[in-house]
């Protein structure tokens, strides 16, 4: 974990959303970040963690991974610069990790602490109004592409034509 | 008689007793006539070699679904509207071959039909039934490319028309615009009075055909009795359909509307609108190869959008219900075909009207598409 | 759209357009499972100097005995001694050109249909999105960019299939980076084998930063691949004239003839298979149409 702030600063200020945020808002969240610098191959979070931190993803690329017993470990979903991942962490109903990450690049991220997010959150519905809207157009853009995995729309066609 | 042969635009009268001197006319000239006659008691297209060949003292009982050749006894040779088949198949054959190939060593060789085609006087063909030819002669003679087999049977073609004065209940030229008089594409074109066809002619080949004939100038009075016979014809029509030229806005901007699930549940995809209709031109083309796979006939068929493997496409169907296939036909027929040819796909024969085992009305759909039109 | 008319550098008889021109096969590439492209050599030399084509148009490809498939050409448009098709292993036909071998010999009608508008995307930015068989159709648009790189701004290449032995082309990628084009790759589902990205084509073109003043979107792909990055295009106010795509229907006659490719009033054969979004806009939520 880096704690320069002048780094984590610069780091904040990269994100779009961030940039959105009133001055006192981007101060709560700077005072809850942490920049995170991993190698390829480090895992940063594993399914069934109890959830701690959410991250949102600098540099590098992020493999999210299932574990499917008598297959292994299935990637679904690989996290590039400005997405968020671990959200799990602040929506309530979710209690663990429901997947695994780790980094496939060498890269950065940026560390938010789950449990001091949620409090800022509760105290300040306007920044917990930003927060939660960021989140859910996460969880929405994860959903549309989980669909369209699921529809799996290069399938080779079963069928054979008659005459083509 | 006259020894001046006519001028193309003309109008001359014919004794019906002369007819036959038409028909021999077209004969030594090298065509087969062929036109509607009676067979099995149905109205069909065949070979016509006399006047007395033709369906005289017949009309036809024509509703959604329903046709029923009748015999009256009236006098007339021509007075009968069309039947199932018409003039589609001699121009348009439900089934021709393209082109054979057979292997020469890694290669192939082509083998073009050779047979010359059939050169065919169409006689009495309805001004519907002619507008429909110039529908088809858009789709398949075109500036970038033509169709051979289209070409070769049309270019022979002679075409004599006989203008509706009785149409019947399906019928709706008048609001198409392509009758019940015929007005321009025809070779010779008739109207049938008492004793006599009043003859229009409307090409060199048709001047030349009457230039042997015993006819008459055609009276003031003969042609006030054809015009009057013809304007009463015009109001007697069996259906309407206003407006067809903004057919394409209406239907093109309302192809979810509601009416389309209330067709699709009489459609049952049969086809037959799309067999008797005499401009539609969807076909299919494959081959045929030999056993041994040397040789390989490459045929053309008709096909028809309500066809399942129509919209075959590899891992699916794009139209895989009724309801998008009948809105398929309804919308081209009456819709896109004036973005894509200039004119209106239809030509109010009523034809798929009448053969619909299901007494879909097209007339009836699209006024039921007009109420509650979103545009 | 811009249409070639048939009979101008082409293999069509306008008095007979369904005959076939005749082209022996020079080599057989395996692409992927199921694809390979074969290069075709017109056997007359009259017809193979004056054949040329454009970007996003197909040939009629004959087989006899089985019959015509639409393959959309695959190679360079300047290369003018072979012409490139990349065939899916499918149905009849082309499972049946996959026992083929170099020296045998196909039928070809074409170039038919509407091309890319590499003309008018001169001096703006082309983001080139295709999914799966897509790729083939806007390969030549890709070495148009490469060979003309100073006449466009941004070239982007987002591409995915649906494994990572599914990625057609993956032994040109180097060559398209080294001259410019930046290509972007993801798969639907991975393997051990793959540390690139894992998620569906729209995604890369989500994640995208673009000027959709300047922007032109090219894509091809499985239609509801297309759906989404249109929709994605549109949301960033890229115009519905400058996104363009190519669609795919029952072909029998490739000349707006047979009547089998129909959508809307459109023949895709004839005023497609490439059509701008502001063509299709009325009809393309329409279902079954």
């Amino acid at each position: 974990m880096n704690n320069d702030p002048k780094e984590l600063t610069a780091a904040l200020q990269s994100i779009p959303w961030f940039q959105e945020l009133e001055p006192k808002h981007f101060e709560s969240m700077s005072s809850i970040a942490l920049l995170k610098q991993v190698e390829a191959g480090e895992e940063i979070f594993h399914e069934g963690d109890k959830e701690d931190y959410l991250y949102i993803v600098l540099e590098g690329r992020i493999a999210i991974d299932m574990f499917v017993p008598g297959r292994g470990r299935q990637r679904v979903y690989t996290a590039e610069p400005m997405d968020v991942i671990g959200w799990s962490s602040v929506t309530p109903v979710v209690r663990q990790r429901t997947a695994s990450a780790r980094a496939v690049l060498p890269g950065r991220v940026v560390c938010l602490d789950a449990p001091k997010l949620r409090q800022l959150c509760d105290r300040d519905h306007d920044l917990g109004y930003v927060v939660m809207r960021r989140l859910a157009n996460v969880v929405a853009s994860r959903l549309l592409v989980s669909r369209l995995q699921l529809l799996d729309m290069f399938a080779h066609p079963g069928k054979e034509a008659a005459n083509d | 008689m006259t020894e001046l042969i006519p001028e193309v635009g003309s109008t001359v009268a014919l004794k019906k007793s002369a007819f036959n001197q038409l028909l021999a006319t077209l004969e030594g000239m090298g065509y087969q006539p062929v036109g509607p006659r009676i067979q099995d008691e149905t109205l069909q297209v065949g070979p016509v070699e006399a006047l007395e060949d033709l369906p005289r003292g017949y009309t036809s009982e024509q509703e959604p679904g329903r046709y029923r050749l009748v015999y009256t006894g009236h006098p007339r040779y021509f007075d009968i509207t069309p039947g199932a088949p018409g003039w589609k198949q001699y121009l348009f054959p439900p089934r021709s071959e393209i082109f054979s190939v057979h292997r020469k060593g890694k290669s192939w060789t082509i083998d073009e039909p050779s047979d010359p085609p059939p050169i065919y006087a169409f006689i009495g063909v309805r001004p519907c039934e002619l507008a429909a030819i110039l529908v088809q002669d858009r789709v398949f003679l075109r500036e970038e490319w033509s169709d051979p087999i289209y070409r070769t049977h049309r270019q022979n073609a002679f075409i004599l028309t006989v203008n509706c004065a009785h149409p019947c209940g399906t019928c709706f030229c008048a609001s198409m615009g392509t009758g019940p008089r015929a007005t321009s594409g025809f070779d010779l074109s008739m109207t049938e009075l008492e004793d006599m066809f009043l003859v229009e002619v409307g090409s060199e080949a048709g001047r030349m055909v009457v230039a042997g004939l015993p006819f008459q100038p055609a009276s003031a009075f003969l042609l006030q009795t054809a015009n009057r016979l013809l304007e009463d014809a015009r109001k007697r029509m069996g259906r309407e359909l206003p407006d067809p030229q903004d057919l394409p806005g209406v239907l093109l901007s309302n192809l979810d509307h509601p009416h389309w699930d209330e067709v699709a549940k009489r459609c049952l995809s049969c086809t037959n609108c799309t067999q008797v209709c005499p401009t539609c031109f969807c076909w299919d083309a494959h081959d045929q190869p030999s056993l041994s796979g040397d040789v390989s006939q490459r045929v053309r068929e008709w096909d028809s959008c309500f066809n399942p493997d129509y919209s075959y496409i590899a891992g699916g169907n794009t139209r895989p219900s009724t309801r998008a296939r009948y809105r398929q036909w309804l919308t081209h027929k009456l819709g896109s075909w004036y973005y894509q040819f200039g004119v209106s796909g239809c030509v109010g024969c009523g034809r798929c009207i009448t053969w619909c085992p299901a007494a879909i009305d097209i007339t009836a759909e699209v006024a039921a598409l007009r109420k509650e039109a979103f545009a | 759209m811009i249409t070639q008319i048939p009979g101008q550098s082409s293999a069509i008889d306008t008095s007979r357009p369904m005959l076939p021109y005749w082209a022996e096969i020079t080599k057989i590439q395996a692409e992927a499972p199921g694809i390979a492209t074969y290069w075709l050599r017109f056997l007359e030399t009259a017809v193979r100097d004056g054949y040329t084509f454009h970007p996003g148009q197909f040939n009629q490809i004959y087989l006899p005995g089985y019959g015509e498939s639409a393959i959309s050409i695959s190679s360079d448009i300047e290369e003018r001694d072979q012409i490139g098709h990349t065939i899916r292993y499918t149905g009849n036909v082309t499972q049946n050109i996959g026992r083929l071998k170099v020296g045998d010999v196909l039928g070809v009608r074409g170039p038919l249909g509407t091309y890319w508008p590499i003309e008018s995307a001169k001096g703006s930015d082309i983001v080139i999105t295709a999914g799966g068989v897509g790729l083939p159709s806007l390969r030549p648009v890709i070495y148009y960019a490469m060979r003309h790189r100073q006449d466009y701004g941004r070239v982007v290449v987002l591409y995915g299939a649906r494994t990572p032995r599914d990625l057609q082309y993956t032994h040109e990628y180097d060559a398209w980076e080294k001259a410019g084009i930046e290509t972007m790759v993801t798969v639907d589902r991975s393997d051990e084998s793959w540390n690139g990205q894992v998620g569906v084509v729209p995604i890369l073109f989500y994640r995208l930063r673009m000027d959709p003043r300047r922007t032109f979107v090219m894509t091809c792909g499985p239609e509801i691949m297309i759906r989404f990055v249109v929709f994605e295009a549109l949301a960033r106010r890229v115009p519905s004239n400058r996104i363009f795509v190519s669609l795919e229907r029952n072909m029998k006659c490739g000349l707006g003839q047979c009547g089998h490719c129909q959508i809307g009033p459109y023949f895709v054969c004839k005023d497609g298979p490439v059509f701008s979004f502001e063509q299709l806009e009325p009809y393309y939520n329409v279902e079954e149409l």
